[in-house]
């Protein structure tokens, strides 16, 4: 019964919460939430399903925040076409990533992501006359929706939310496609797919992309959502944080990536009355899960089930 | 000026190399990538600066020796406790685990020494005149102290047992057991080394970056850097890349703005990596 109705329940408890918890504090955090989702979502084609480690996605994101930003505040064009310029964008890099993905496996590929997210954060940081250096973008306009302008924090988390469900139903019909399971037996036996006939190097590519766009038009709803955005915050631990994410939710799977997006950006708030030993509680708690439930926490529980 | 540049340069290289041949050795014994020896640079010089030098009273080279002890003791600790069970485990697993334990270590800096950052005053400071020129002590020690350790860890690996040992294990795990290694204890000792090397280097460092909870973050991305561009897992690669990475960013911090030097340093990686995958000196596959 709770099985079949899934996802219309979820649906329904991401609508009521915010009424619910209706606290400011508490709604930013989940819009913040809601955004790494999708990066999240992005994420588990290349890192979760084709098993091709990615630490350069706080690169991603930061080229989709920027190219949203600059285009709207410096060009004063609308926030959408920022958004379809962040994807355009999205697609460029995942190409570009990509490419080098089918000579390079592994260590190698991780360094080659960790270099990619360190260039374009240095670059954001030190081409003051683009980007505004240290001091960041500001003033970045809203999203304006038939007229009306997206600016109270409530009316945030309804827009980023409806961009959620809108990209878990296209990641769920991607998953579940000709791509999907070509994801999957890529990251099991590559040269098994090669024998089948299936173009690898293709398939790369195609789940590298997948994750920039997610990844870009992430950035671009973070950049219009927070109105401010540096070149400090997108560092290789953001980017370590988004693998944290679908790796304790549980690889491969749209709810396991939700589930790590909470747990990531919510569980140390929790933490907050172990006071400053907060964030020390926290790794320890995510190098348990790591160690003791190394497919993520929705495998463990379905292991427990059976 | 480009004496002094190729003298800083060489300098950086030789700790991007040590760096490299730090992670190199864990690597190699163990087939894991410690993306947390960031941290334990940094823990060092904490623990060289804060506890040895500050708190103890101690003298520079007692309190080295002191600070070093301690970090193997923790790289057993560390080794056996999370870096041995872990190595048999998914790749994505074991990266984010070690660097877990990299995060644990700086928060629990973070809270024993406080947020500010510190320095060690009067240690390996100051200049030498050579002719017209002037070169910051640091340097010429970090050349000393990295050419001691390379050629010391060269001659521990040729020639006593446990050296060779760890080259045994690094080459076939299954060969070593059956010739009566302790391959665990063989890694334990492997971990511990590195732990050391990386010690020396958080200490080595504090006269260029002085001591707080970020310094060693670029370096220790550009070490890994230096052992791709060199050839991966093989010491001599690292030594090369390094040396050709620092001497290149300093060189580039001439033509470009220096705020692009780091910058510099990953697109060269980008390019060798596009080019040619094993490294420079690797051989084809």
């Amino acid at each position: 019964m709770i099985k079949k109705l899934r996802y219309p329940l979820a649906v329904v408890f991401a609508f009521v919460l915010p009424l619910i918890v209706s606290n400011t504090y508490y709604v930013t955090m989940f819009c913040l939430t809601l955004i790494y989702m999708i990066i999240a979502f992005g994420l588990n084609f290349i890192t979760g399903m084709t098993g091709q480690m990615n630490l350069g996605t706080a690169g991603i994101f930061c080229l989709g925040a920027y190219t949203s930003a600059l285009l709207t505040t410096r060009l004063s064009l609308s926030p959408w076409i920022g958004m379809a310029a962040s994807a355009a964008v999205g697609f460029l890099i995942g190409v570009g990533l990509g490419y080098p993905s089918f000579r390079l496996e592994g260590v190698y590929l991780s360094l080659t992501t960790i270099a990619f997210g360190e260039v374009v954060r240095q670059l954001a940081n030190n081409m003051t006359s683009v980007t505004g250096g240290a001091q960041g973008v500001r003033n970045i306009p809203p999203f304006t929706v038939f007229g009306y302008e997206i600016v109270t924090k409530i009316q945030n988390y309804y827009f980023i939310l409806v961009f959620v469900i809108l990209f878990a139903f296209t990641a769920y019909r991607i998953i579940h496609s000709k791509w999907g399971r070509a994801f999957i037996a890529i990251r099991d036996n590559i040269e098994a797919v090669e024998t089948c006939g299936i173009n690898t190097a293709h398939i790369k590519i195609v789940a590298f992309t997948l994750a920039a766009v997610y990844g870009c038009v992430a950035g671009s709803l973070y950049a219009h959502y927070s109105a401010y955005i540096n070149a400090s915050s997108f560092t290789l631990n953001l980017s370590v944080s988004f693998v944290v994410m679908i790796l304790i939710g549980g690889m491969g799977n749209l709810w396991g990536c939700m589930l790590g997006a909470v747990i990531v950006s919510m569980l140390p708030e929790f933490l907050r009355f172990t006071g400053e030993y907060y964030q020390l509680t926290y790794s320890i708690l995510i190098l348990l899960c790591i160690v003791f439930m190394p497919g993520g926490i929705l495998t463990a529980l379905k292991r427990q089930q059976k | 000026m480009v004496v002094q540049l190729l003298v800083s340069g060489i300098a950086m290289g030789f700790v991007y190399a040590l760096v490299s041949i730090e992670y190199t050795l864990i690597w190699n014994s163990m087939g894991l990538l410690n993306f947390g020896h960031e941290k334990i640079i940094m823990l060092g010089a904490y623990i060289y600066a804060g506890t040895m030098i500050m708190d103890m009273g101690m003298g520079y080279i007692s309190g080295i020796v002191g600070a070093v002890f301690l970090v193997a003791a923790l790289g057993v600790v560390v080794a056996v406790g999370i870096f041995i069970p872990l190595r048999n485990m998914n790749r994505l697993c074991a990266i984010m685990a070690t660097v877990m334990v990299g995060n644990i270590i700086n928060e629990a800096v973070r809270l024993f020494y406080g947020p500010e950052a510190m320095t060690v005053k009067g240690f390996m400071n100051g200049m030498i005149r050579v002719g017209g020129l002037a070169i910051a002590r640091a340097y010429i020690y970090i050349i000393g102290i990295s050419l001691t350790i390379v050629i010391l860890l060269e001659i521990f690996m040729k020639k006593t047992k446990t050296g060779k040992a760890m080259r045994c294990v690094a080459s076939n795990k299954t060969a070593a057991s059956l010739m009566g290694i302790d391959v665990r204890r063989n890694m334990a000792i492997t971990t511990a080394i590195s732990f050391a090397i990386c010690c020396i280097l958080g200490i080595a460092v504090i006269p260029v970056f002085s001591v707080s909870s970020t310094m060693a973050t670029m370096i220790s991305l550009k070490g890994f850097a230096a052992g791709v561009i060199g050839s991966f897992g093989s010491l001599p690669g690292a030594i090369v890349g390094g040396l050709i990475l620092g001497i290149m960013e300093n060189i580039a911090g001439m033509i470009f703005p220096s705020t692009f030097k780091d910058v510099v340093a990953f697109v060269f990686l980008i390019a060798v990596l596009l080019v040619k995958p094993t490294g420079l000196l690797g051989k084809k596959k």
